[in-house]
């Protein structure tokens, strides 16, 4: 039966290529997307943007004198229904593949994109080991989970604070984050006065706050989840004491005004990939109204906007190349792409396929208790 | 030495809490033998109930703050000390004379029967008490940061508690819970009915804990439906310290809990908390194998 199928989709794959061979005026960009599972609402959103996109591409002239023929699959979500559609799409002679969204979907997709020797470029996929495989024609949009600490030791910096203390949880995420903030602060010279856990799940954090204030630092760095930030807030503001506090995407949840109450929670900073709605550049602006106009509603999140800026980056990496082959696209992305306008900001490529932009971006709780975006 | 003492403050706050859960610990432990796995859930309970009470009733606007916080500490120490006699009668008195193993199982049982319905009440979500109920004045005594609702929470326990060893010490009916922890059947032949007295403790033991439960509620805002568990655990290891089946070595035992986790964080590590106050625990039971206060739990026996 497998047998079968395998022949049957064979069968179908040379149909496909038969026809790509009598159009071959068009350069093929593969999407690959959660269209069905649980992450649909993002694979939906990630094709509504693509294709939109590639309309727009289109009107003014497509890509080197070609028009730009989109070609979706569904991942679902799954590793293993992932690596089906990547072989299809690598049957179907696209020159380049944007997608996906969970890391381990991603990662079941990789190898079976660079024996086909295509370019491609993930926009929601995090995890820090799909960049460390040395895959040459592997990128993504997409912030890493290091790249969190990079920003709060930059932040931090920028905000003029010079003595930090750093608070985590012991969980493999906050401990991370804070490992991170720690190595890079102390790198720069900033002084950490404080290092250490909390224990979650507790309800009486006054204790650390003694602490940390017998330590006396300018700020506080907490990396862990909202439920104790919010606390930690509230007592904080029991106790008097005025320090500013800084979170990481953890503590981006509405629950937690309400557990710190508006008045402790006014002037928390935290970073987080931004909001589509809170995108800033005047390419952004004018898509956001496009995709509006067209769709009547938001991007669900980042990710969908971020595979909008894989798509773009693969067309300009086609355009810059004068080729659909994946080693100059690739060396192109690589070498020649800096700080191209992204929908998400600048993007350029370090040598592992890295992001060099910044994705994070740092908000502030006003005294409504809304998540304000900072303009540092 | 600011520091020290700010410390010692936030200790008591928290031991006030554990000692009030212990005390239902260890009155059940002394009359019936048996630990309570489930009095941690009813503590939840009373952070629940006030929850609903105090948002439904509208208390606080309806009779001023202390009068508020007073109708509903009592609303809640009734539902929850009713709660305490339903669970008794339908998990424990059914198992009275089998082995107690059975009744520890039932116990577990129960505490997760209990903790399952929370969630599925109110749902997984943390729930949080209003805002601005509490006047948030905050005393400042010789460079002391004290939160009046930290005074006030410590002061609160402390009284109950007294109020609870006076009842065990000078009333009848306490006599009658003693005489019932010494010897069952030697109280029964005095006279005494012992599945009363038993229920009386699953009266008094978790309205205690229903209070600090609304307390914790009333004062730390963030409530949710496990909190039972690392609470419990908590007071079950400050009625082990003072001596189970102890009245003032719960008490003893709480605060000084409290106090050790907090020092133990302030001076060796945070991180390290809790296996600081389990190692001075177990230290301390290889010198008094019965807990600090457990000497007259071995005559008892």
């Amino acid at each position: 039966m497998k047998q079968k199928l395998l022949a049957a989709a064979a069968a179908l794959g040379l149909a496909v290529s038969v026809t790509a061979g009598q159009a071959a005026d068009t350069v093929k960009i593969g999407l690959m997307a959660p269209l069905t599972g649980s992450w649909a609402s993002e694979g939906q959103g990630m094709k509504k943007i693509v294709e939109l996109l590639a309309e727009q591409q289109n009107a003014k002239g497509g890509v080197s004198g070609k028009k730009i023929e989109v070609v979706t699959e569904d991942d679902g979500g799954d590793p293993r229904t992932a690596s089906l559609a990547a072989q299809r799409l690598t049957t179907q002679g696209v020159a380049a593949v944007v997608g996906t969204y969970g890391s381990s979907v991603t990662e079941a997709s990789q190898t079976i994109y660079d024996e086909a020797g295509i370019p491609q470029i993930a926009n929601g996929s995090t995890a820090i080991r799909l960049t460390e495989k040395g895959f040459k024609r592997f990128f993504r949009t997409a912030p890493r989970d290091d790249e969190q600490g990079r920003m709060a030791a930059q932040t931090i910096g920028k905000l003029g604070f010079k003595k930090v203390a750093i608070l985590h949880d012991s969980t493999s995420y906050a401990k991370g984050l804070a490992d991170e903030s720690n190595a890079l602060l102390k790198k720069k010279g900033t002084e950490v006065v404080f290092f250490d856990a909390l224990t979650p799940g507790e309800r009486d954090y006054t204790t650390i706050l003694t602490k940390l204030k017998g330590a006396n630092p300018d700020v506080v760095l907490f990396t862990g989840y909202f439920p104790e930030a919010g606390l930690l807030l509230r007592q904080k503001k029991d106790m008097n004491w005025k320090v500013p506090f800084i979170g990481g995407d953890a503590t981006n949840n509405a629950d937690l005004v309400k557990i710190a109450g508006q008045e402790a929670a006014e002037g928390y900073y935290f970073l987080s990939p931004p909001q589509p709605q809170d995108l800033d550049t005047a390419d952004a602006k004018n898509f956001l109204t496009d995709y509006q106009k067209k769709y009547n509603e938001l991007p669900p999140s980042i990710w969908a906007v971020l595979a909008g800026d894989g798509f773009r980056v693969m067309v300009a990496g086609i355009a810059g190349a004068k080729s659909t082959d994946g080693d100059k696209i690739a060396g192109y992305l690589h070498k020649d792409l800096k700080n191209f306008s992204g929908l998400s900001g600048p993007i350029s490529f370090d040598a592992k396929g890295d992001r060099e932009g910044e994705v994070y971006r740092v908000y502030k709780v006003d005294g409504a208790g809304k998540f304000v975006l900072q303009k540092l | 030495m600011e520091e020290f003492f700010q410390q010692l403050t936030n200790g008591l706050a928290v031991g006030g809490i554990y000692a009030l859960i212990a005390l239902g610990y260890t009155m059940v432990y002394g009359v019936l033998k048996l630990i309570n796995f489930a009095h941690g859930d009813l503590f939840t309970y009373g952070a629940y109930l006030g929850l609903t009470l105090l948002t439904s009733l509208a208390l606080t606007d309806r009779l001023g703050f202390a009068m508020g916080v007073l109708v509903l500490a009592l609303m809640v120490m009734g539902l929850v000390a009713v709660l305490g006699a339903i669970l008794e009668r339908a998990a424990y008195r059914p198992l009275r004379q089998s082995p107690r193993l059975s009744a520890v199982v039932s116990a577990l049982g129960a505490s997760i029967f209990l903790q399952n319905t929370l969630m599925l009440i109110y749902g997984p979500r943390f729930q949080v008490y209003p805002d601005n109920i509490l006047p948030a004045a905050t005393l400042n005594i010789f460079g002391l940061y004290l939160p009046l609702m930290r005074v006030l929470i410590v002061l609160v326990s402390v009284l109950m508690m007294v109020g609870l060893y006076l009842f065990i010490q000078k009333t009848k009916i306490g006599t009658a819970i003693r005489a019932a922890a010494i010897d069952q059947d030697a109280a029964r032949l005095m006279g005494i009915d012992v599945n009363r007295v038993i229920m009386l403790v699953f009266l008094v033991g978790p309205a205690l804990g229903g209070a600090a439960g609304l307390m914790v509620g009333l004062y730390y805002g963030q409530i949710n439906f496990t909190m039972g568990w690392i609470y419990g655990m908590k007071a079950f290891t400050a009625a082990i310290l003072g001596g189970i089946g102890n009245i003032p070595g719960a008490m003893v035992g709480g605060l000084l809990l409290g106090v050790i986790e907090a020092l133990g964080a302030a001076y060796i590590s945070i991180a390290w908390k809790d296996a600081i106050a389990f190692c001075v625990l177990i230290l301390i039971l290889i010198v008094r194998p019965t807990g600090l206060l457990g000497e007259r739990v071995a005559d008892k026996v």
